[in-house]
């Protein structure tokens, strides 16, 4: 099974890199995690509740971090016992980038899942995959920068929170749309006006247009 | 941990009390609290039909089946199908055919067979060997069987006219 | 191999198996037809503490019309479906998709209900309830609501079933003599969970086409309406000429996910073999009789 994704998050680079690497917020944030814990400098470990259809699956696992490169990237392996269910194994590969204020995500993930899981499961494990993936991006993008209040309701001050919801470039649609899987979006550069509500509010509407404008492009082109 | 629950059910026409574990399938009920061997467990997860058996009239997975789920119903098994003698005709057709070799998938055959001569008395090959799909065999490559059920099929189609056929209804 | 161990419980009233499911949230799985659940359960890939059977809900049987729609209960099994007159009449595509679903013996246990509550990728019932714009009804403790199937099914294993609801029937609209329907799927073996699938709903005036709504099963992590096509088809004849329009429309319009087997270009290409079966079936039958 291999998944290649892009997020771009609003928070710092250095921000994202501290929380993906938190087990707090890895705790919080993957679906079904139970427990995530520092065993070593590049190593944690994990316990969580694998839920898709009927299954209800307890994964234990290892992950080992290589190739870091503080704030840009690393490789990680990881492998997990389902007991009775199998096995999973993997590598992924996670890269950050500035964009602008926010951090542009790049995965890529290659996994196999041995025994029954694998088996009988094993003509869904691209969608759980995709499905689990866009969870955690979700959670950890809420996590990171919570949802905004209505705008107008914004007060003016100069030292406003830089906080609004940013739509993964991954989304799972309802039946009408097909997934635009691994879209990118060139943002518009960003100037160094000041950060005020307005200055915000015209930045996403940019992203909106832009978002939408891409998306109709991309879907003539399917 | 679970309570066990108390199952009375009638088997092969004999009624059954018996304590069992909630999580027991039917076939393990029938084969080792009855010891009726008749029945085989292939896969456990409902694909190979060598668990096949009759609930209240029709064929389910024995497997798929939890034997609670039985309560104060009907089963009846392929020793008890045998006695009943409602098809001997199609057992002869499978001895006649050479349609088993070891005969670990010939109950769950012989059971599915069974519904299909009701269900559809006038069935093409091509429906006979999909309603069989169901069935896994690995040792005879499955045209004796097929062979076995035509002829039974086209033998009954021939008496018919001593004999309505019966529909399993609704 | 064996299921765990698991107390097991058959309420005799839908409040019963309310607050059940409210004591126990994710601890109990209902037990309908069984045919997914047990197969979970016996490979231990999943060990609930409660299993709660739901077979004894009398008002969860039977297929009835209501209005102008046939509605069919959660506990319906697959055989009752593919043996009714009811249905054979009303909603003939169920009629049609029936004998795909597994073999004999599981169509004798599992049910229309389950199939709609589990939304498998691959199953015939949600398919086709997406192709004929049927509702799925649902109940809670704080009553009853009803949701379109387009709406009902969102993601993979995913409806949009709260936790503390169940899956209480669905229904299609009844038959015209306009409505014209198939239903065919592409497995490696009868019975198997299918590659592709495709369910048409479609309505004509002579031969042409009003509407043709067409439901893809496999191809994605639910089941997939094409509306570019569909939307090229309203007005036209079905003739060679635009079954070929359609199917470019579609090899364009379908995204396939991939599984262990078949690649998105293989799914790609069965869906368009079916369509074309399907669609110059379509014609051929409205050729027949609008002389």
């Amino acid at each position: 099974m291999e998944l290649t994704g892009e997020v771009v998050i609003n928070a710092a680079r250095t921000r994202v890199w501290i929380a993906l690497n938190d087990p707090a917020v890895l705790t919080a944030c993957i679906p079904g995690c139970e427990a995530v814990e520092q065993v070593g400098p590049l190593e944690k470990t994990a316990r969580m509740l694998v839920k898709v259809g009927p299954v209800r699956a307890k994964f234990s696992g290892r992950i080992l971090m290589s190739d870091v490169v503080e704030s840009e990237r690393c490789a990680m392996t990881f492998e997990g016992s389902g007991g009775a269910a199998g096995m999973a194994r993997g590598r992924s590969q996670v890269e950050l980038s500035d964009e602008g204020e926010s951090t542009r995500l790049h995965y890529t993930v290659q996994a196999s899942v041995a025994g029954k899981l694998g088996l009988v499961g094993g003509r869904m494990i691209d969608g759980a995959a995709k499905q689990m993936a866009d969870q955690f991006f979700n959670a950890f993008q809420l996590h990171l920068a919570p949802a905004q209040p209505d705008a107008d309701k914004l007060p003016t001050e100069s030292k406003a929170p830089k906080s609004a919801q940013v739509q993964p470039l991954v989304t799972h649609s309802r039946s009408e749309d097909m997934t635009v899987a691994g879209a990118t979006v060139t943002r518009q550069p960003t100037s160094k006006l000041t950060d005020d509500m307005e200055w915000l509010r015209v930045k996403w509407f940019a992203m909106g247009v832009l978002a939408t404008a891409i998306g109709v492009w991309l879907g003539a082109q399917l | 941990m679970a309570s066990l629950q108390t199952l009375q059910v009638e088997v092969n026409g004999q009624a059954q009390v018996r304590s069992v574990a909630p999580r027991q399938h039917l076939v393990d009920f029938i084969r080792n609290e009855l010891g009726l061997k008749g029945s085989h467990l292939g896969c456990e997860h409902g694909v190979c039909g060598a668990c096949t058996v009759e609930v209240n009239g029709r064929i389910v997975r024995g497997c798929l089946t939890l034997a609670v789920q039985a309560q104060g119903g009907k089963v009846r098994t392929i020793e008890g199908l045998s006695a009943d003698g409602d098809v001997r005709d199609l057992q002869d057709a499978f001895v006649r055919n050479n349609a088993l070799q070891c005969g670990f998938c010939t109950p769950g055959m012989v059971m599915a067979a069974k519904e299909l001569l009701e269900a559809k008395p006038d069935a093409t090959r091509e429906e006979v060997r999909e309603w069989m799909s169901g069935n896994y065999c690995r040792c005879t490559g499955y045209q004796a069987i097929i062979d076995a059920i035509c002829e039974t099929l086209a033998e009954r189609a021939k008496n018919s006219s001593s004999r309505p056929s019966e529909k399993v209804s609704v | 191999m064996k299921s765990a161990a698991f107390d097991y419980v058959k309420p005799a009233a839908m409040a019963e198996l309310f607050e059940l499911l409210q004591s126990h949230g994710d601890d109990a799985r209902i037990l309908a037809g069984g045919q997914t659940l047990l197969a979970t359960l016996n490979m231990r890939l999943s060990e609930p503490k409660l299993v709660i059977d739901i077979t004894g809900l009398q008002e969860l049987r039977g297929i009835h019309q209501v209005g102008d729609r046939l509605f069919i209960g959660a506990l319906t099994t697959h055989t009752e479906i593919e043996n009714s007159a009811l249905v054979s009449q009303h909603a003939p595509m169920l009629t049609m998709a029936a004998p795909h679903i597994a073999h004999r013996a599981i169509r004798n246990s599992g049910t229309w209900g389950g199939s709609i509550a589990y939304g498998d990728p691959a199953a015939e019932w949600p398919c086709c309830l997406c192709a004929m714009d049927g509702h799925v009804h649902l109940q809670s403790p704080n009553g009853s609501r009803k949701i379109s199937a387009t709406d009902f099914f969102i993601d993979l294993y995913t409806t949009a079933l709260a936790p503390d609801e169940v899956v209480v029937g669905a229904d299609v609209p009844l038959a015209s003599q306009a409505d014209w329907f198939a239903f065919d799927e592409l497995a490696r073996r009868h019975g198997d969970y299918a590659v592709a699938g495709l369910a048409v709903a479609a309505s004509f005036t002579g031969k042409v086409a009003q509407r043709v709504n067409l439901a893809f099963l496999g191809i994605g992590t639910i089941p997939w309406r094409a509306r570019r096509t569909e939307a090229l088809l309203v007005g036209k004849t079905l003739d060679l000429a635009t079954v070929e329009i359609a199917v470019a429309s579609l090899k364009a319009e379908l995204d396939p996910l991939p599984d262990l087997t078949h690649s998105p270009e293989t799914k790609r290409h069965l869906a368009t073999v079916l369509a074309r079966r399907l669609l110059s079936a379509a014609h051929a039958n409205r050729s027949a009789i609008a002389v």
